[in-house]
């Protein structure tokens, strides 16, 4: 039996073969989609799309959620879901702003300006980094940045300015996007080293030999024919911080609170709560019907972010495609 | 290549029959719980001595925790055999449990290492965790300043419910505190804040690491939970779908009646 597999396989058996194991995957996907959309249905259906409006007191509603037990009534499936909306992407698109120029700057430097003993050291070093399990870095948050934040940054008297509405005990913003933008810096830098590497020398040579010093070659030709690597990576690192779950519900606070632009610097010392950390802080108590429902519309809607994030890539991509070289 | 074949053909057999016979031999019965964090140290130790001192019931135990509430719905929906509760049942709760009480525990007031408060009265302690006093400088005795940081429970945790109904006179936890989600997550976050103040239960304030004050001049340990002179003194209970059976019933029974059992709760809990 087993000595027809160590044959060469024929062009056909090896083709279909291959074949079924892509679509498996490809089925698995839908079915994934398919099974999370099923079951978050009970909270379109009672509320349509508005339950990602604003208004009402999510902290209640999971409560009450949570009290009705396995017979909700269709009034328990009110959500308003803002708040944690808002987290999200508020938290994803600072981490990345802070992210992006701190990852396009080192890749040049690694590839570019680095000596050659140190590249050789920075890329499998980076490539480690961007490897750990998020759970590390949560706890380093939690156990070390948290009580600095709160012990140390956030003053007494802006404490008590907020006291009434908020606690600033470190479970905050700021340290939620520091961390984020630690996480898929990592990512970011080894996707772009690798795209910088693969430009063409001649072309920057070419570059100097047109009379460019050496640093706005870098920037004027090698930098701009990575550009849909860079656009990749930042899609991937998006992707990566949208949906950080354990790290962000560890440091960010576990109130539904919306960080305001208003309170001037406060604002990134004030707690928040993302789509994917309220997932885990549910996670176990979710055998309530509505809140699982509620879960499993959270879960979707990263689903679809990821989805929307991938097209956005490849649009952003295609004007940038004129001089690409493939990563 | 035939040998080969014979080979692999008669370690697949040996595989399927090894495979089938600890299938066949663990006719065991598997106890599940799901429910309080602050419960699971008292019956995980139970559902380990059980098993030892029964050997013949080939008992299993899987415990996992989630909070009170969540093992209250586990087991009404028959997702459990029997849910860990750290409070008494509620009017809310859902019809056709039973609740049935196994060991008494305090609910401890503490404060950071640094803040020696020695005493609350209930009338105080209502005012800072329902956020009326938000700052130590307005509690006496405190030598924490600045803003008091109420750390609280998540919804589902029994003892957040208790504490509300025994220390609290039934008013809720302000809504500014930070929710933590298990005993352990809540000793830690007292332990990391100067300005921190929290609740937990004695056999989480014994461990130290946190400051325990007194509440209307008692202080909160197991001597005063066993003369009953600690105002918040709560149960955990053991809650199945009606009435207990079999497996269940003869471990419940067994929590409540056998000397081996009793030992172990009264090392750090209190027997009902």
């Amino acid at each position: 039996m087993l000595q027809r597999f160590r044959h060469p396989w024929t062009d056909d058996r090896a083709e279909r073969t291959l074949g079924a194991a892509s679509l498996i995957v490809g089925v698995v996907v839908v079915a994934m989609v398919a099974f999370v959309a099923v079951h978050a249905w009970p909270t379109f259906a009672h509320d349509g799309l508005s339950w990602l409006g604003p208004g009402g007191n999510l902290k209640d509603q999971t409560e009450a959620m949570q009290a009705t037990g396995a017979h909700a009534p269709a009034s328990a499936y009110h959500l308003n879901a803002w708040p944690i909306v808002y987290g999200t992407l508020l938290s994803t698109a600072l981490a990345v702003l802070l992210a992006l120029p701190l990852a396009v700057f080192s890749s040049i430097f690694i590839v570019e300006l680095a000596p050659r003993r140190l590249r050789a050291i920075a890329i499998p070093v980076i490539r480690l980094l961007a490897s750990v399990p998020s759970v590390v870095y949560g706890l380093i948050g939690v156990l070390v940045l948290v009580p600095f934040v709160g012990n140390h940054i956030v003053s007494d008297s802006e404490k008590a300015k907020y006291a009434s509405e908020v606690q600033l005990n470190g479970y905050s913003l700021i340290v939620t996007v520091a961390i984020l933008a630690v996480m898929i810096t990592p990512i970011m830098v080894a996707l772009i080293c690798e795209a910088l590497a693969s430009v063409p020398k001649t072309w920057r040579e070419g570059a100097i030999a047109l009379g460019l010093n050496p640093l706005r070659a870098i920037l004027a030709v090698v930098v701009r024919a990575a550009r849909p690597a860079i656009v990749a990576a930042a899609v991937l690192a998006t992707a990566r911080a949208l949906g950080e779950a354990v790290m962000v519900y560890m440091v960010s606070g576990v109130n539904f609170w919306s960080p305001r632009p208003g309170d001037g610097v406060t604002f990134f010392f004030e707690p928040l709560r993302t789509l994917a950390s309220t997932i885990v802080a549910f996670a176990e108590g979710a055998s309530a019907p509505a809140l699982r429902s509620a879960l499993y519309a959270f879960a979707l809607l990263l689903l679809f972010s990821s989805l929307a994030l991938s097209v956005a890539g490849y649009l952003i991509k295609l004007p940038l495609r004129k001089y690409q070289v493939r990563a | 290549m035939i040998s080969t074949r014979r080979v692999l053909t008669a370690l697949t057999v040996a595989g399927v029959l090894g495979a089938a016979a600890p299938v066949s031999a663990s006719a065991a019965t598997t106890i599940t719980m799901s429910g309080a964090t602050a419960s699971y140290p008292l019956v995980s130790l139970l559902a380990s001595k059980y098993v030892k001192t029964h050997k013949k019931a080939r008992v299993k135990f899987r415990i996992a925790q989630g909070g009170a509430q969540v093992g209250v719905n586990d087991v009404s929906a028959g997702r459990v055999t029997i849910a860990n509760v750290s409070r008494d049942p509620l009017p809310s709760d859902p019809a056709g449990l039973d609740f049935y009480p196994i060991a008494k525990y305090g609910i401890c007031v503490v404060t950071n290492k640094g803040n020696t408060l020695g005493n609350l009265t209930a009338s105080q302690l209502v005012s800072i965790f329902t956020g009326k006093v938000r700052s130590w400088s307005q509690v006496s005795g405190a030598s924490a300043s600045g803003t008091i940081d109420i750390e609280s429970r998540t919804s589902v945790a029994g003892v957040l419910t208790s504490f509300q109904t025994l220390l609290l006179e039934g008013k809720k936890v302000s809504s500014v505190a930070s929710e933590q989600s298990s005993e352990g997550l809540m000793r830690q976050a007292v332990e990391a804040d100067p300005n921190a103040i929290g609740f937990i239960s004695n056999y989480q304030s014994d461990k130290g690491g946190v400051h325990v004050v007194s509440v209307g001049g008692v202080t909160c340990s197991r001597s005063t939970v066993i003369s009953g002179q600690y105002p918040g003194i709560a149960r955990f209970y053991e809650v199945t779908k009606g009435k207990a059976k079999g497996a269940a019933a003869a471990f419940i029974a067994w929590i409540t009646k056998a000397a081996p059992a009793k030992k172990i709760i009264n090392t750090q809990w209190v027997t009902i």
